[in-house]
Protein backbone atom coordinates (compact mmCIF):
# COMPACT_ATOMS: atom_id res chain seq x y z
CA UNK A 1 0.00 0.00 0.00
CA UNK A 2 1.28 3.46 -0.84
CA UNK A 3 0.72 6.49 1.35
CA UNK A 4 -2.64 7.35 -0.21
CA UNK A 5 -3.72 3.71 0.01
CA UNK A 6 -2.83 3.60 3.69
CA UNK A 7 -4.76 6.81 4.31
CA UNK A 8 -7.79 5.30 2.55
CA UNK A 9 -7.39 2.20 4.70
CA UNK A 10 -7.58 4.40 7.78
CA UNK A 11 -10.63 6.20 6.40
CA UNK A 12 -12.33 2.90 5.70
CA UNK A 13 -11.24 0.69 8.59
CA UNK A 14 -10.47 2.94 11.55
CA UNK A 15 -12.41 6.18 11.21
CA UNK A 16 -15.88 4.58 11.39
CA UNK A 17 -15.01 2.97 14.72
CA UNK A 18 -13.48 6.00 16.33
CA UNK A 19 -16.72 7.44 17.80
CA UNK A 20 -17.48 4.06 19.39
CA UNK A 21 -13.99 3.84 20.73
CA UNK A 22 -14.19 7.32 22.23
CA UNK A 23 -17.46 6.54 23.92
CA UNK A 24 -16.23 3.19 25.11
CA UNK A 25 -13.16 4.79 26.58
CA UNK A 26 -14.91 7.77 28.10
CA UNK A 27 -17.18 5.46 30.05
CA UNK A 28 -14.19 3.70 31.50
CA UNK A 29 -12.33 6.87 32.30
CA UNK A 30 -15.17 8.53 34.14
CA UNK A 31 -13.09 9.22 37.22
CA UNK A 32 -10.31 10.83 35.25
CA UNK A 33 -11.61 14.26 34.54
CA UNK A 34 -8.69 15.64 32.67
CA UNK A 35 -7.92 12.58 30.65
CA UNK A 36 -7.67 13.86 27.13
CA UNK A 37 -9.38 11.49 24.76
CA UNK A 38 -8.03 13.37 21.75
CA UNK A 39 -4.53 12.54 22.85
CA UNK A 40 -5.31 8.87 23.26
CA UNK A 41 -6.87 8.85 19.81
CA UNK A 42 -3.87 10.61 18.27
CA UNK A 43 -1.46 8.18 19.86
CA UNK A 44 -3.57 5.23 18.74
CA UNK A 45 -3.54 6.41 15.12
CA UNK A 46 0.23 6.84 15.25
CA UNK A 47 0.73 3.30 16.55
CA UNK A 48 -1.60 1.73 14.04
CA UNK A 49 0.14 3.68 11.27
CA UNK A 50 3.34 1.95 12.33
CA UNK A 51 1.78 -1.50 12.04
CA UNK A 52 1.53 -3.71 9.00
CA UNK A 53 -1.97 -2.78 8.00
CA UNK A 54 -2.48 -5.80 5.74
CA UNK A 55 -2.08 -8.07 8.73
CA UNK A 56 -4.71 -6.40 10.85
CA UNK A 57 -7.67 -8.73 10.56
CA UNK A 58 -10.05 -6.85 12.78
CA UNK A 59 -9.27 -3.12 12.71
CA UNK A 60 -12.07 -2.31 15.16
CA UNK A 61 -10.73 -4.60 17.83
CA UNK A 62 -7.19 -3.49 17.02
CA UNK A 63 -8.16 0.14 17.57
CA UNK A 64 -9.84 -0.63 20.88
CA UNK A 65 -6.96 -2.72 22.15
CA UNK A 66 -4.41 -0.13 21.10
CA UNK A 67 -6.34 2.60 22.90
CA UNK A 68 -6.63 0.43 25.97
CA UNK A 69 -2.87 -0.13 26.02
CA UNK A 70 -2.19 3.56 25.71
CA UNK A 71 -4.49 4.41 28.60
CA UNK A 72 -2.97 1.60 30.62
CA UNK A 73 0.54 2.91 30.06
CA UNK A 74 -0.47 6.43 31.01
CA UNK A 75 -2.23 5.22 34.12
CA UNK A 76 0.75 3.20 35.24
CA UNK A 77 2.91 6.26 34.77
CA UNK A 78 0.61 8.39 36.86
CA UNK A 79 0.91 5.91 39.78
CA UNK A 80 -2.10 7.09 41.68
CA UNK A 81 -4.81 5.05 40.08
CA UNK A 82 -7.24 2.91 41.93
CA UNK A 83 -6.61 -0.79 41.77
CA UNK A 84 -10.13 -1.35 40.49
CA UNK A 85 -9.57 0.82 37.46
CA UNK A 86 -6.40 -1.01 36.55
CA UNK A 87 -8.13 -4.33 36.98
CA UNK A 88 -10.99 -3.07 34.87
CA UNK A 89 -8.67 -2.15 32.08
CA UNK A 90 -7.18 -5.62 32.14
CA UNK A 91 -10.46 -7.44 31.76
CA UNK A 92 -12.21 -5.22 29.25
CA UNK A 93 -14.33 -7.35 27.08
CA UNK A 94 -14.18 -6.24 23.49
CA UNK A 95 -16.81 -7.47 21.16
CA UNK A 96 -15.08 -8.04 17.89
CA UNK A 97 -17.59 -7.78 15.21
CA UNK A 98 -18.03 -8.61 11.60
CA UNK A 99 -16.89 -5.93 9.28
CA UNK A 100 -19.46 -3.28 8.60
CA UNK A 101 -21.76 -4.28 11.37
CA UNK A 102 -21.19 -1.13 13.37
CA UNK A 103 -21.44 1.26 10.48
CA UNK A 104 -24.89 2.21 11.31
CA UNK A 105 -24.87 5.61 9.69
CA UNK A 106 -26.50 5.08 6.33
CA UNK A 107 -25.27 6.84 3.24
CA UNK A 108 -28.18 9.26 3.54
CA UNK A 109 -27.29 10.03 7.14
CA UNK A 110 -23.68 10.60 6.25
CA UNK A 111 -24.67 12.98 3.49
CA UNK A 112 -27.01 14.82 5.84
CA UNK A 113 -24.28 15.05 8.43
CA UNK A 114 -21.82 16.49 5.93
CA UNK A 115 -24.32 19.12 4.82
CA UNK A 116 -25.06 19.97 8.43
CA UNK A 117 -21.38 20.52 9.05
CA UNK A 118 -20.97 22.59 5.90
CA UNK A 119 -23.75 24.89 7.10
CA UNK A 120 -21.75 25.59 10.23
CA UNK A 121 -18.68 26.76 8.35
CA UNK A 122 -17.95 30.48 8.02
CA UNK A 123 -19.08 31.72 4.55
CA UNK A 124 -15.65 32.03 2.88
CA UNK A 125 -14.54 28.75 4.34
CA UNK A 126 -17.73 27.06 3.12
CA UNK A 127 -17.27 28.52 -0.34
CA UNK A 128 -13.71 27.24 -0.60
CA UNK A 129 -14.70 23.82 0.72
CA UNK A 130 -17.55 23.46 -1.77
CA UNK A 131 -15.37 24.43 -4.68
CA UNK A 132 -12.70 22.00 -3.56
CA UNK A 133 -14.78 18.94 -2.70
CA UNK A 134 -17.96 19.28 -4.70
CA UNK A 135 -16.75 21.11 -7.80
CA UNK A 136 -13.29 19.53 -7.58
CA UNK A 137 -11.59 22.72 -8.65
CA UNK A 138 -7.83 23.07 -8.35
CA UNK A 139 -6.56 25.27 -5.58
CA UNK A 140 -5.35 27.90 -7.99
CA UNK A 141 -8.77 28.16 -9.62
CA UNK A 142 -10.44 28.51 -6.21
CA UNK A 143 -8.03 31.27 -5.29
CA UNK A 144 -8.71 33.07 -8.57
CA UNK A 145 -12.48 32.82 -8.22
CA UNK A 146 -12.43 34.01 -4.64
CA UNK A 147 -9.86 36.70 -5.39
CA UNK A 148 -7.53 35.60 -2.59
CA UNK A 149 -4.07 34.06 -2.31
CA UNK A 150 -3.69 30.28 -2.55
CA UNK A 151 -2.37 30.23 0.99
CA UNK A 152 -5.66 31.79 2.12
CA UNK A 153 -7.56 29.01 0.37
CA UNK A 154 -5.38 26.51 2.23
CA UNK A 155 -6.27 28.19 5.51
CA UNK A 156 -9.97 28.01 4.70
CA UNK A 157 -9.71 24.34 3.82
CA UNK A 158 -7.72 23.57 6.95
CA UNK A 159 -10.40 25.33 8.98
CA UNK A 160 -13.09 23.24 7.26
CA UNK A 161 -11.19 20.05 7.98
CA UNK A 162 -10.78 21.08 11.60
CA UNK A 163 -14.54 21.66 11.97
CA UNK A 164 -15.40 18.33 10.31
CA UNK A 165 -12.98 16.52 12.56
CA UNK A 166 -14.47 18.16 15.66
CA UNK A 167 -18.03 17.40 14.59
CA UNK A 168 -17.11 13.78 14.06
CA UNK A 169 -16.08 13.51 17.67
CA UNK A 170 -19.31 15.04 18.84
CA UNK A 171 -21.63 12.90 16.73
CA UNK A 172 -22.97 9.66 18.06
CA UNK A 173 -21.43 7.59 15.34
CA UNK A 174 -22.74 4.08 15.56
CA UNK A 175 -23.64 1.10 17.62
CA UNK A 176 -25.56 3.04 20.22
CA UNK A 177 -27.21 -0.11 21.39
CA UNK A 178 -24.07 -1.94 22.01
CA UNK A 179 -22.36 1.01 23.59
CA UNK A 180 -25.22 1.24 26.03
CA UNK A 181 -25.21 -2.48 26.58
CA UNK A 182 -21.52 -2.56 27.29
CA UNK A 183 -21.80 0.45 29.48
CA UNK A 184 -24.48 -0.94 31.72
CA UNK A 185 -23.02 -4.38 31.81
CA UNK A 186 -19.78 -2.82 32.71
CA UNK A 187 -21.18 -0.92 35.68
CA UNK A 188 -22.81 -4.01 36.96
CA UNK A 189 -19.65 -6.01 36.81
CA UNK A 190 -17.87 -3.23 38.60
CA UNK A 191 -20.45 -2.83 41.31
CA UNK A 192 -20.38 -6.43 42.26
CA UNK A 193 -16.62 -6.84 42.26
CA UNK B 1 -7.76 13.80 40.31
CA UNK B 2 -5.64 11.94 37.85
CA UNK B 3 -4.19 13.97 35.04
CA UNK B 4 -3.33 12.21 31.84
CA UNK B 5 -1.64 13.85 28.92
CA UNK B 6 -0.47 17.34 28.32
CA UNK B 7 -3.79 18.91 27.37
CA UNK B 8 -2.58 20.28 24.05
CA UNK B 9 -4.62 17.85 21.96
CA UNK B 10 -6.54 20.71 20.41
CA UNK B 11 -3.44 22.57 19.27
CA UNK B 12 -2.06 19.40 17.75
CA UNK B 13 -5.34 18.87 15.88
CA UNK B 14 -5.23 22.34 14.37
CA UNK B 15 -1.63 21.94 13.21
CA UNK B 16 -2.41 18.50 11.84
CA UNK B 17 -5.33 19.87 9.80
CA UNK B 18 -3.11 22.54 8.28
CA UNK B 19 -0.40 20.05 7.35
CA UNK B 20 -2.91 17.55 6.01
CA UNK B 21 -4.32 20.15 3.61
CA UNK B 22 -0.91 21.36 2.48
CA UNK B 23 0.51 17.92 1.86
CA UNK B 24 -2.60 16.50 0.22
CA UNK B 25 -3.43 19.37 -2.07
CA UNK B 26 -0.05 20.16 -3.53
CA UNK B 27 3.59 19.10 -3.37
CA UNK B 28 5.43 20.68 -0.45
CA UNK B 29 8.45 22.82 -1.13
CA UNK B 30 11.71 21.97 0.53
CA UNK B 31 11.38 24.21 3.55
CA UNK B 32 7.80 23.12 4.14
CA UNK B 33 8.86 19.48 3.95
CA UNK B 34 11.57 20.14 6.52
CA UNK B 35 9.14 21.84 8.85
CA UNK B 36 6.65 18.99 8.47
CA UNK B 37 9.35 16.42 9.19
CA UNK B 38 10.44 18.33 12.27
CA UNK B 39 6.88 18.65 13.47
CA UNK B 40 6.24 14.93 12.97
CA UNK B 41 9.47 14.06 14.74
CA UNK B 42 8.46 16.14 17.74
CA UNK B 43 6.03 13.52 19.00
CA UNK B 44 4.12 10.47 17.90
CA UNK B 45 0.79 12.20 18.62
CA UNK B 46 1.57 14.70 15.87
CA UNK B 47 1.91 11.81 13.46
CA UNK B 48 -1.34 10.25 14.67
CA UNK B 49 -3.26 13.51 14.32
CA UNK B 50 -1.75 14.05 10.87
CA UNK B 51 -2.82 10.56 9.69
CA UNK B 52 -6.25 11.04 11.15
CA UNK B 53 -6.72 14.46 9.51
CA UNK B 54 -5.75 13.04 6.11
CA UNK B 55 -8.12 10.11 6.59
CA UNK B 56 -11.01 12.47 7.42
CA UNK B 57 -10.18 14.68 4.46
CA UNK B 58 -10.17 11.71 2.11
CA UNK B 59 -13.35 10.33 3.64
CA UNK B 60 -15.17 13.53 2.68
CA UNK B 61 -14.71 12.52 -0.96
CA UNK B 62 -16.52 9.27 -0.32
CA UNK B 63 -19.51 11.04 1.24
CA UNK B 64 -19.59 13.63 -1.54
CA UNK B 65 -19.58 10.77 -4.07
CA UNK B 66 -22.53 9.19 -2.25
CA UNK B 67 -24.33 12.50 -2.44
CA UNK B 68 -23.83 12.77 -6.18
CA UNK B 69 -24.71 9.18 -6.99
CA UNK B 70 -28.24 8.30 -8.09
CA UNK B 71 -30.30 6.70 -5.34
CA UNK B 72 -29.68 2.95 -5.09
CA UNK B 73 -33.41 2.19 -5.25
CA UNK B 74 -33.49 3.53 -8.78
CA UNK B 75 -30.88 1.08 -9.97
CA UNK B 76 -32.09 -2.30 -11.03
CA UNK B 77 -29.73 -5.17 -11.57
CA UNK B 78 -29.16 -5.76 -15.26
CA UNK B 79 -30.30 -9.19 -16.41
CA UNK B 80 -26.80 -10.12 -17.43
CA UNK B 81 -25.73 -9.75 -13.84
CA UNK B 82 -28.29 -12.06 -12.41
CA UNK B 83 -26.03 -15.04 -12.68
CA UNK B 84 -23.57 -13.14 -10.61
CA UNK B 85 -26.13 -12.96 -7.86
CA UNK B 86 -26.61 -16.67 -8.07
CA UNK B 87 -22.89 -17.07 -7.88
CA UNK B 88 -22.74 -14.79 -4.85
CA UNK B 89 -25.63 -16.65 -3.28
CA UNK B 90 -23.93 -19.94 -3.89
CA UNK B 91 -20.66 -18.73 -2.45
CA UNK B 92 -22.45 -17.35 0.57
CA UNK B 93 -24.04 -20.70 1.14
CA UNK B 94 -20.68 -22.37 0.96
CA UNK B 95 -19.12 -19.77 3.20
CA UNK B 96 -21.76 -19.65 5.85
CA UNK B 97 -23.08 -23.14 6.01
CA UNK B 98 -20.11 -25.38 6.59
CA UNK B 99 -21.90 -28.65 6.82
CA UNK B 100 -25.42 -29.92 6.63
CA UNK B 101 -26.80 -27.62 3.98
CA UNK B 102 -30.45 -28.14 3.40
CA UNK B 103 -30.88 -26.31 0.16
CA UNK B 104 -33.25 -27.96 -2.19
CA UNK B 105 -32.73 -26.01 -5.35
CA UNK B 106 -35.81 -27.28 -7.16
CA UNK B 107 -38.20 -26.55 -4.38
CA UNK B 108 -36.37 -23.30 -3.56
CA UNK B 109 -36.39 -24.28 0.08
CA UNK B 110 -33.60 -23.19 2.36
CA UNK B 111 -33.34 -24.11 6.00
CA UNK B 112 -30.85 -23.60 8.77
CA UNK B 113 -29.77 -25.72 11.70
CA UNK B 114 -29.79 -24.58 15.30
CA UNK B 115 -26.38 -23.03 15.36
CA UNK B 116 -26.30 -21.19 12.06
CA UNK B 117 -27.43 -17.90 10.63
CA UNK B 118 -27.35 -17.70 6.89
CA UNK B 119 -27.64 -14.96 4.32
CA UNK B 120 -29.05 -15.62 0.87
CA UNK B 121 -28.86 -13.30 -2.08
CA UNK B 122 -31.75 -13.83 -4.43
CA UNK B 123 -31.70 -13.38 -8.17
CA UNK B 124 -33.08 -9.84 -8.02
CA UNK B 125 -30.52 -8.73 -5.46
CA UNK B 126 -32.87 -8.97 -2.49
CA UNK B 127 -31.32 -10.48 0.60
CA UNK B 128 -32.74 -12.92 3.07
CA UNK B 129 -31.04 -13.58 6.36
CA UNK B 130 -32.27 -16.73 7.97
CA UNK B 131 -32.05 -17.10 11.73
CA UNK B 132 -31.16 -20.42 13.36
CA UNK B 133 -33.61 -23.30 13.04
CA UNK B 134 -35.61 -21.56 10.33
CA UNK B 135 -36.86 -22.45 6.88
CA UNK B 136 -37.95 -20.36 3.95
CA UNK B 137 -39.20 -21.26 0.49
CA UNK B 138 -38.41 -19.06 -2.48
CA UNK B 139 -41.02 -18.80 -5.23
CA UNK B 140 -40.15 -16.22 -7.80
CA UNK B 141 -42.42 -15.80 -10.80
CA UNK B 142 -42.61 -13.29 -13.63
CA UNK B 143 -45.22 -11.11 -11.95
CA UNK B 144 -44.32 -11.49 -8.27
CA UNK B 145 -41.66 -12.49 -5.84
CA UNK B 146 -42.94 -14.67 -3.06
CA UNK B 147 -41.21 -16.19 -0.06
CA UNK B 148 -42.88 -18.53 2.35
CA UNK B 149 -41.55 -18.67 5.87
CA UNK B 150 -42.10 -22.23 7.05
CA UNK B 151 -40.65 -21.84 10.48
CA UNK B 152 -38.39 -19.64 12.56
CA UNK B 153 -37.37 -16.12 11.63
CA UNK B 154 -36.00 -14.32 8.62
CA UNK B 155 -35.12 -10.77 7.79
CA UNK B 156 -35.53 -9.35 4.30
CA UNK B 157 -33.84 -6.57 2.46
CA UNK B 158 -35.90 -6.08 -0.65
CA UNK B 159 -34.58 -4.85 -4.00
CA UNK B 160 -36.94 -2.33 -5.48
CA UNK B 161 -39.02 -3.59 -8.40
CA UNK B 162 -42.53 -2.16 -8.49
CA UNK B 163 -43.46 -4.43 -11.39
CA UNK B 164 -42.85 -7.50 -9.25
CA UNK B 165 -44.24 -7.09 -5.74
CA UNK B 166 -42.43 -8.86 -2.97
CA UNK B 167 -44.53 -11.01 -0.64
CA UNK B 168 -43.64 -12.96 2.45
CA UNK B 169 -46.18 -15.44 3.71
CA UNK B 170 -45.99 -16.83 7.24
CA UNK B 171 -48.95 -18.95 8.27
CA UNK B 172 -52.04 -16.85 7.61
CA UNK B 173 -50.13 -13.61 7.43
CA UNK B 174 -48.96 -12.09 4.17
CA UNK B 175 -46.58 -9.16 4.12
CA UNK B 176 -46.21 -7.07 0.98
CA UNK B 177 -43.19 -4.84 0.52
CA UNK B 178 -41.72 -2.64 -2.13
CA UNK B 179 -38.07 -1.81 -1.57
CA UNK B 180 -37.77 -2.03 2.18
CA UNK B 181 -36.22 -3.95 5.05
CA UNK B 182 -38.21 -5.98 7.51
CA UNK B 183 -38.23 -9.27 9.34
CA UNK B 184 -40.83 -11.93 9.95
CA UNK B 185 -40.71 -14.43 12.77
CA UNK B 186 -42.93 -17.33 13.78
CA UNK B 187 -43.08 -18.53 17.32
CA UNK B 188 -45.70 -21.03 18.40
CA UNK B 189 -48.80 -19.61 16.76
CA UNK B 190 -47.67 -16.00 16.66
CA UNK B 191 -46.33 -14.24 13.61
CA UNK B 192 -44.30 -11.13 14.26
CA UNK B 193 -43.42 -8.54 11.63
CA UNK B 194 -40.81 -5.86 12.40
CA UNK B 195 -40.09 -3.08 9.92
CA UNK B 196 -36.64 -1.58 9.82
CA UNK B 197 -36.98 0.66 6.80
CA UNK B 198 -39.83 1.70 4.52
CA UNK B 199 -43.39 0.46 4.78
CA UNK B 200 -45.01 -2.94 4.40
CA UNK B 201 -48.62 -3.91 4.17
CA UNK B 202 -49.74 -6.85 6.28
CA UNK B 203 -52.81 -8.92 5.53
CA UNK B 204 -54.01 -11.22 8.22
CA UNK B 205 -56.52 -13.54 6.57
CA UNK B 206 -59.20 -12.42 9.03
CA UNK B 207 -61.13 -10.24 6.60
CA UNK B 208 -59.75 -6.99 7.99
CA UNK B 209 -58.22 -4.77 5.28
CA UNK B 210 -54.42 -4.90 5.16
CA UNK B 211 -52.64 -2.75 7.70
CA UNK B 212 -49.64 -0.57 6.95
CA UNK B 213 -46.66 -1.14 9.19
CA UNK B 214 -44.01 1.56 9.12
CA UNK B 215 -40.41 1.87 10.04
CA UNK B 216 -39.70 0.93 13.66
CA UNK B 217 -43.09 -0.63 14.14
CA UNK B 218 -44.00 -4.19 14.81
CA UNK B 219 -47.11 -6.14 14.07
CA UNK B 220 -48.00 -9.31 15.92
CA UNK B 221 -50.66 -11.67 14.63
CA UNK B 222 -51.69 -14.03 17.42
CA UNK B 223 -54.65 -16.40 17.83
CA UNK B 224 -55.95 -14.02 20.48
CA UNK B 225 -55.92 -11.08 18.08
CA UNK B 226 -53.51 -8.80 16.29
CA UNK B 227 -51.72 -5.75 17.58
CA UNK B 228 -49.36 -3.11 16.35
CA UNK B 229 -46.71 -1.40 18.44
CA UNK B 230 -44.12 1.32 17.96
CA UNK B 231 -40.58 0.32 18.80
CA UNK B 232 -37.56 2.38 19.58
CA UNK B 233 -34.93 2.23 16.91
CA UNK B 234 -32.48 0.72 19.38
CA UNK B 235 -34.98 -2.01 20.14
CA UNK B 236 -35.36 -2.87 16.46
CA UNK B 237 -31.60 -2.99 16.14
CA UNK B 238 -31.36 -5.20 19.19
CA UNK B 239 -33.94 -7.64 17.93
CA UNK B 240 -32.19 -8.01 14.63
CA UNK B 241 -28.70 -8.33 16.05
CA UNK B 242 -28.75 -12.06 15.33
CA UNK B 243 -28.21 -11.20 11.68
CA UNK B 244 -24.80 -9.88 12.57
CA UNK B 245 -24.05 -12.98 14.60
CA UNK B 246 -24.67 -11.12 17.85
CA UNK B 247 -27.10 -11.43 20.70
CA UNK B 248 -27.79 -8.19 22.49
CA UNK B 249 -29.50 -8.20 25.84
CA UNK B 250 -30.67 -4.98 27.34
CA UNK B 251 -32.46 -5.59 30.59
CA UNK B 252 -33.74 -9.01 29.56
CA UNK B 253 -34.18 -11.56 32.30
CA UNK B 254 -31.44 -14.15 32.54
CA UNK B 255 -34.08 -16.74 31.77
CA UNK B 256 -35.05 -15.30 28.42
CA UNK B 257 -31.46 -14.35 27.62
CA UNK B 258 -30.27 -17.89 28.25
CA UNK B 259 -33.12 -19.30 26.16
CA UNK B 260 -31.93 -17.15 23.30
CA UNK B 261 -28.31 -18.15 23.84
CA UNK B 262 -29.27 -21.82 23.99
CA UNK B 263 -31.02 -21.51 20.70
CA UNK B 264 -27.61 -21.40 19.06
CA UNK B 265 -25.31 -23.00 21.57
CA UNK B 266 -24.38 -26.68 21.47
CA UNK B 267 -23.95 -26.64 25.28
CA UNK B 268 -27.04 -25.29 27.04
CA UNK B 269 -26.84 -22.80 29.90
CA UNK B 270 -29.14 -23.88 32.73
CA UNK B 271 -30.32 -21.63 35.56
CA UNK B 272 -32.01 -23.52 38.37
CA UNK B 273 -32.44 -20.72 40.88
CA UNK B 274 -35.69 -18.90 39.95
CA UNK B 275 -34.63 -15.62 41.56
CA UNK B 276 -31.44 -15.64 39.54
CA UNK B 277 -33.40 -16.46 36.38
CA UNK B 278 -35.47 -13.33 36.94
CA UNK B 279 -32.48 -11.05 37.30
CA UNK B 280 -32.12 -8.52 34.52
CA UNK B 281 -29.11 -8.69 32.35
CA UNK B 282 -27.22 -6.50 29.91
CA UNK B 283 -24.57 -7.74 27.55
CA UNK B 284 -23.46 -8.49 24.02
CA UNK B 285 -22.40 -11.93 22.88
CA UNK B 286 -21.55 -13.72 19.73
CA UNK B 287 -23.95 -16.39 18.66
CA UNK B 288 -22.78 -19.82 19.76
CA UNK B 289 -20.80 -18.57 22.74
CA UNK B 290 -22.80 -20.14 25.53
CA UNK B 291 -19.74 -20.42 27.69
CA UNK B 292 -18.85 -16.74 27.40
CA UNK B 293 -22.43 -15.85 28.26
CA UNK B 294 -22.45 -18.09 31.33
CA UNK B 295 -19.20 -16.75 32.68
CA UNK B 296 -20.15 -13.11 32.04
CA UNK B 297 -23.48 -13.65 33.78
CA UNK B 298 -21.71 -15.34 36.66
CA UNK B 299 -19.40 -12.37 36.96
CA UNK B 300 -22.22 -9.86 36.85
CA UNK B 301 -24.26 -11.62 39.52
CA UNK B 302 -21.42 -12.89 41.63
CA UNK B 303 -22.31 -16.43 40.71
CA UNK B 304 -20.44 -19.49 39.55
CA UNK B 305 -20.64 -21.74 36.52
CA UNK B 306 -20.67 -25.47 37.23
CA UNK B 307 -20.22 -27.78 34.29
CA UNK B 308 -22.36 -30.90 34.37
CA UNK B 309 -23.11 -33.49 31.71
CA UNK B 310 -26.41 -31.80 30.80
CA UNK B 311 -24.95 -28.33 30.40
CA UNK B 312 -23.50 -25.30 32.14
CA UNK B 313 -25.28 -24.59 35.42
CA UNK B 314 -25.28 -21.00 36.50
CA UNK B 315 -25.80 -20.62 40.23
CA UNK B 316 -25.37 -18.15 43.02
CA UNK B 317 -22.24 -18.27 45.05
CA UNK B 318 -22.92 -19.23 48.65
CA UNK B 319 -22.08 -16.60 51.26
CA UNK B 320 -21.78 -14.04 48.56
CA UNK B 321 -21.20 -10.59 50.08
CA UNK B 322 -23.62 -8.90 47.72
CA UNK B 323 -26.64 -11.05 48.52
Amino acid sequence: MDHAGRIRWFAREVLPHEPDMRRWLSVRLRGLESCDLDEVVQEAYARIWGAELEKILNPRAYLFVTARHIVGEQLRRSRIVSIELMADLEVLNIVDDDEGAERRLSGQEEIARLHRIIEKLPPKCRQAFRMKKFDELPQREIAARMGVAESTVEKHLAKALRVISKEMNAEPGAAEVRARGEDRFWRWGQGRG
Amino acid sequence: MVKIGSGDGDKVEAEAAAWAILSTERPLDQSEQQRLDAWLAAGSRNLGAFIRAQAIWSDVDRVVALDQRPQPEAVEPAPSRRWRYYAIAASLLVALVGGGTAYDRLAGRVSTGRTEVRELVLEDGSRVTLNGDSAVQVRYAAGERRLILRRGEASFSVAHDSARPFYVTAGDVTVRAVGTRFSVGMEDEDVEVTVEEGVVSVADDDGVPPRLIHRNEEFVAAPTGSRKAVLEEAEVERRLAWRRGLLIFNGDSLRSASAEVNRYSPVPVIIDDPTLARAEFVGVFRIGEGRAFASAAAQAFNGVVVERPDGLHLMRQQNSPSH
